[in-house]
């Protein structure tokens, strides 16, 4: 689906050079979950830029199977920061994408009111943004990425700003709608636990400038289920996460 | 959320009956004032007319003058709401275009600089010279006076959008024109209104200064027809008809930037 070549990437900034990925390649397949864990400031939200096509790149490339999808149109990113925009209600802003593809805003109406529901947000599709909590608009934000039925899903740190317990329903409901909608995931996390319970594979990132530290194939069962998290291969990869990092 | 019943909006009518009464309060007040510093220090009419000499030569036609209030309220009305729709319409515009790409803005904005650090007390007499006496000659001149706050302010609005908003439209390869009409425009709409609100007061100079100068009609031409003959109370009356002209403009201004940023009454009533 995306093949990802010695990624490089540079910044010039007013200090000069910052060389924020230095080396990074990986595949990512079809109706795959793959999350990236790596430390703050290594690099994870330009990767995804970079992807998404947002931040040119300053080395390397990136090879898309145009036959598995249309990178233009089939995208769906979840920003670090909701991004909402302040003047249009809930509803207005989970179909934003539908207008800029041009599509029959009519038809998704419904489309948008279920995503709401999914993310726990019913009720709420005439609010504005400023009459939600962050946590809510984080959610708005995370309907608003599906809304167009991306194949391919960037997620950004998606359950940053949500509590645990949110935070644990949120991961079901996503793998829920990653397993009926076969949609290709790539996801960004600081929770090393939330990225083995979601995760096919997780790739570690050191810090900048960031290299791959470690791949990791996850082979707990699917369907995902909370006993999984007491299993013993899942504290052996929490290990082995942990000893890349250097925490150990 | 919010949800608009009746009794919610007969509240909205009640608050906004209040604050407008006690703004009458302040005026009234204000017009006792003059009234009781005029009579009580006996002051000669043709230097400061008390407030009720100044209505009744609103209301009561005099024979020290021969015109109609009605015409010339008129015009200059007339000359105030045409030149601050013209004002708006084209400074709005007017602020996309140089916005819409930096090689426009650079060849543009020094030249808009330019015209704007001429006084218009010096100008008018220029347009004067090349469009005649008239009413369009005053709308011109408003026009000139008004037109800068609202086009900075609205480009000031236009580029304060945070660079990650746009990563938005652009993620999905959406043109410039949707991140103006999705993004810029919507986000400048606070910007504009301020604008519209200092062009609003503008336009009324403006008007008055071109009826000073290059006018047989409008309030202006009273004020300095007046001040020939030495006739004060009409200046007053003028000045009174101005302002409560000026206040309902910018009234009206502000309701429909209520109107149309809803999301803003929000952040504020919740403060
Ligand atoms: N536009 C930019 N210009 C210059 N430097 C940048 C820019 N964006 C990011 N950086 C730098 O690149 C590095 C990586 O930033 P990035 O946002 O990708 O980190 P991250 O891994 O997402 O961090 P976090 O987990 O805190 O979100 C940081 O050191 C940052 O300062
Ligand atoms: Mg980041």
């Amino acid at each position: 689906m995306l093949s990802i070549n010695k990624l490089k990437k540079t910044y010039t900034t007013r200090d000069g050079e910052l060389e924020a990925l230095a080396n990074v390649s990986f595949d990512i397949f079809p109706q795959e979950f793959v999350s990236i864990v790596g430390p703050s400031g290594c690099g994870k939200t330009t990767l995804l830029k970079i992807i998404a096509g947002l931040v040119s790149k300053s080395g390397g490339n990136i090879d898309v199977d145009k036959d598995q999808f249309d990178p233009s149109r089939e995208v769906g990113f979840v920003f670090q920061d909701s991004l909402l925009l302040h003047w249009r209600k809930v509803l207005e802003n989970v179909l934003l994408p539908i207008e800029i593809l041009k599509m029959n805003k009519g038809l998704y109406r419904q489309q948008a009111l279920d995503l709401l529901d999914l993310v726990g947000l019913e009720g709420f599709e005439n609010s504005y943004p400023n009459e939600l909590s962050g946590g809510m608009q984080q959610r708005v934000s995370i309907a608003r990425a599906l809304i167009h039925d991306p194949k391919l899903v960037l997620m950004d740190e998606p359950f940053g700003a949500l509590d645990a317990i949110t935070r644990e329903r949120m991961n079901l409901e996503l793998l829920r709608i990653w397993t009926e909608s076969k949609k290709t995931i790539l996801f960004i996390t600081h929770g090393i636990n939330e990225a083995i319970f979601l995760s096919d594979r997780i790739i570690v990132l050191s810090a900048r400038p960031s290299r791959m530290v470690n791949v990791l194939d996850i082979n707990l069962p699917r369907p995902r289920v909370q006993e999984v998290r007491t299993s013993p291969d899942f504290g052996t990869y929490a290990l082995e996460i942990y000893r890349s990092l250097e925490l150990i | 959320m919010k949800k608009y019943s009746l009794k919610k909006i007969l509240n909205d009518v009640k608050k906004g009956v209040r604050k407008n009464f006690q703004a009458s309060l302040t005026i009234i007040g204000f017009f006792i004032f003059w009234q009781i510093i005029v009579v009580f220090f006996q002051i000669p009419q043709f230097i400061l007319p008390s407030p009720l000499d100044a209505l009744e030569h609103l209301f009561i036609p005099q024979e020290s003058a021969n015109y109609s209030w009605m015409l010339h309220i008129s015009t200059t009305l007339y000359e105030i709401a045409l030149s601050f729709i013209v004002t708006a319409t084209v400074g709005i515009l007017l602020a996309i275009v140089i916005s819409w790409s930096r090689l426009i803005k650079d060849i543009m904005m020094p030249f808009f600089i330019f015209i704007n650090s001429l006084p218009t007390i010096a100008i008018a007499p220029i347009i004067l010279l090349w469009m005649g006496y008239g009413i369009k000659t005053n709308i011109l001149i408003a026009f000139l006076v008004s037109f800068f706050p609202v086009v900075i302010n609205t480009i000031a609005g236009l580029n304060s959008v945070e660079d990650d908003l746009l990563d938005l439209v652009r993620y999905l390869h959406g043109s410039k024109l949707q991140i103006f009409i999705k993004i810029r425009i919507p986000n400048s709409l606070p910007y504009i209104f301020s604008g519209l609100k200092i062009g609003s007061t503008m336009c009324i100079v403006g008007a008055i200064v071109g009826e000073f100068i290059a006018s047989d009609k409008g309030l202006g031409y009273i004020i300095i027809n007046s001040q020939f003959t030495m006739n004060t109370p009409p200046i007053f009356s003028a000045l009174i008809v101005i302002s409560i002209a000026g206040a309902l403009l910018y009234g009206l201004v502000t309701l429909l930037e209520k109107l149309i940023m809803p999301w803003r009454e929000i952040q504020t009533t919740n403060q």
